[in-house]
């Protein structure tokens, strides 16, 4: 009786042990939807192959991603979350995440000053960032150097700009108040002059694809735009360039983090691990999907021409502080709304 | 098995704990949200929406849009459904084909189809300067006026189909006995149409006008984010400054005006009703 006891209890421990290693070669991603095919290719095969393991995808917006992580706090289903800057600051915030231990990540070195504690407490490293600037018909207009250019009799009625909900919309209103001198954090110069446009402006596009959209069909010669759309809009058969104003080009960061009281761990540090290698950066750089935050990519000229890359690139940006977003947007937004009303 | 009182009831049981289950009981939750913030009973969610005089603006821009929108919708609809019903047996097969076809294609898709139709250089604008109308094209594009056209495209065939089926079931001879007996055709459609497809109306007129106030793709594609709208509004709360309890606000206020639409429509469409019974 007792040796039949014994071996039901070691099948079942031995069941239990299965089920926890068969667990454990899982790590859960959760990350924007777009050019997934790519990482597929250039970071979640190569990393599976190397550790053995599942990447599981969840995909998303940033928004809609960090409230899931809301909902899931008490018994997390995510490990490691792809966010902005803003939305892992407020994650932070609220307890979601926890700090990164970031002597444990052998690329972390690598990475270039801005990307290595954007939100404080190691919280996030960056993996990627974006410039945002103004792209223009090259044969309307003279060249671009200076973001007054959008306040031009030349461009009235001929240019769109990023609505606030949209990505782009507090990095140009950051560089319209940087350019008329106006204070930070309340930010009321660069709203009140991009609202003022209201009647000057095509739109203001609620997303990227719309903005495209109107370069093609000749609605318009300019408009403020990520430079992750750059590769769709140099496609288009109309001559336009990306403008390197005097006043410098804004932008942002996307992050990586670690979900507090991830199941796996191991595995998530190595997935971070992995995606901040010097191998992994340059193949999705490659691919025009992600401009490098890993300092040692090197580029060859047709990636480098489209993505934000080297030192001097990445130092011109104008980033607005995830803290500073998170501690201010909901005025911003109401000083917006009220900036288009009258 | 059930007793003969009782059969009614297990019959609509799973269908009634369904729709509790996934219809009311999040409907609930989310209005428990407004009222009950932190646990607490308060009304602040409304106080602070409502002493914001944009939120008024946007409420009345909402409001005008569903309006609007309706009522071409149901003019449209009566001059469509009536064509519909009068043409042929095979005719009319074809012809609600061609209304549900749209259906078929994602309203994002056909929002975006007007931005390339109303453009400066689109279909519209070259046909009416080729045709030597006009010198420079209209600026037609984001204006209040590019949603409406968007929205009653979107819509429009929600409101024929009820519409169809309802003139399909009044009898054959009605309208010419009607026209025998003297009445024009105002009257007509007056006395006798309107009446008898009012339950077509009613569904085809809610449906139209729930549509057009919580749209969001086409009132932010054609119209512009200039002009909020409650959909606008309540993405923005989400998405960028993150504030769910304004959100929930404006989802129940969403939630009251369609109540309000199918409430109202449902009145006007049997006033004339009451009124008869009262005169007799």
């Amino acid at each position: 009786m007792f040796i039949r006891t014994l071996a039901i209890a070691a099948c079942i421990v031995a069941t239990i042990a299965a089920a926890a290693s068969a667990e454990d070669a899982t790590v859960v991603l959760s990350s924007y939807g777009i050019a997934q095919p790519q990482y597929g290719k250039d970071l979640y095969s190569p990393f599976e192959a190397q550790c053995g393991c599942k990447v599981v995808v969840d995909t998303g917006n940033s928004a809609a991603r960090l409230a899931k992580l809301e909902a899931y706090k008490d018994n997390p289903d995510t490990d490691v979350a792809a966010l902005s800057d803003a939305s892992a600051a407020q994650a932070a915030k609220e307890g979601l995440i926890e700090p990164i231990d970031v002597g444990a990540l052998s690329n972390f070195p690598k990475l270039y000053q801005i990307a290595q504690d954007p939100v404080g407490g190691h919280f996030a490293v960056g993996y990627t960032f974006y410039a945002t600037s103004i792209v223009y018909r090259t044969d309307k207009m003279p060249p671009v150097t200076s973001w007054q250019v959008l306040w031009s009799p030349t461009l009235n009625k001929r240019i769109a700009l990023p609505d606030i909900t949209t990505t782009q919309g507090v990095p140009v209103a950051y560089m319209a108040n940087l350019t008329f001198n106006g204070t930070m954090p309340d930010m009321k110069v660069g709203i009140a002059k991009v609202t003022a446009l209201k009647d000057s402006a095509v739109t203001y596009y609620p997303s990227s694809a719309v903005a495209t959209q109107l370069f093609q069909q000749d609605e318009i010669w300019a408009a403020p735009v990520g430079r992750f759309d750059w590769p769709n809009l140099k496609k288009l058969d109309v001559p336009l360039a990306w403008s390197m104003p005097q006043e410098g080009q804004s932008g942002g960061m996307n992050v990586l983090v670690l979900v507090k009281g991830a199941k796996h761990k191991a595995l998530a540090m190595k997935l971070i691990d992995a995606w901040l290698s010097t191998e992994v950066q340059t193949a999705l750089a490659s691919d025009l999907v992600d401009s490098p935050a890993n300092s040692e990519v090197k580029l060859a000229p047709a990636a480098a021409e489209i993505l934000v890359y080297g030192p001097e690139a990445v130092k011109s940006l104008h980033l607005v502080p995830p803290d500073v977003v998170l501690a201010n947007r909901a005025a911003w937004v109401a000083d917006w709304n009220a900036g288009m009303a009258h | 098995m059930f007793g003969r009182s009782h059969a009614p009831a297990a019959l609509v049981a799973p269908a009634s704990l369904y729709v509790a289950a996934a219809f009311l009981l999040p409907v609930a939750i989310l209005i428990a949200g407004t009222i009950l913030p932190g646990g607490k009973l308060s009304a602040a969610g409304y106080v602070r929406f409502f002493a914001d005089p944009l939120s008024l603006e946007v409420v009345w821009r909402t409001v005008r849009i569903g309006i609007v929108v309706t009522i071409v919708c149901i003019v449209l609809g009566y001059a469509m459904a009536l064509a519909i019903v009068d043409a042929g047996t095979k005719a009319r097969g074809q012809l609600i084909g061609l209304t549900i076809l749209p259906l078929m294609i994602s309203p994002v898709a056909r929002t975006y189809a007007w931005v390339v139709i109303l453009g400066r250089v689109g279909l519209f604008n070259n046909l009416i300067v080729g045709l030597g109308l006009t010198q420079q094209p209209f600026r037609l594009l984001f204006s209040e006026g590019a949603v409406y056209v968007g929205l009653v495209q979107l819509f429009l065939p929600i409101m024929v189909l009820p519409l169809v089926s309802a003139l399909e079931n009044l009898p054959a001879d009605v309208v010419a006995a009607a026209r025998t007996l003297g009445a024009d055709w105002f009257t007509v459609f007056r006395r006798l149409l309107l009446p008898l497809t009012r339950e077509g109306l009613v569904i085809g007129g809610t449906l139209v006008f729930n549509g057009a106030v919580t749209a969001y793709v086409t009132p932010a594609v054609l119209g512009g984010t200039r002009n909020l709208s409650l959909a606008t509004l309540l993405y923005q709360q989400v998405a960028v400054t993150d504030d769910l309890l304004a959100a929930g606000v404006v989802a129940t206020i969403l939630i009251a005006m369609s109540v309000t639409a199918s409430v109202l429509l449902r009145r006007v469409s049997t006033s004339r009703d009451r009124a008869l019974t009262r005169a007799r």
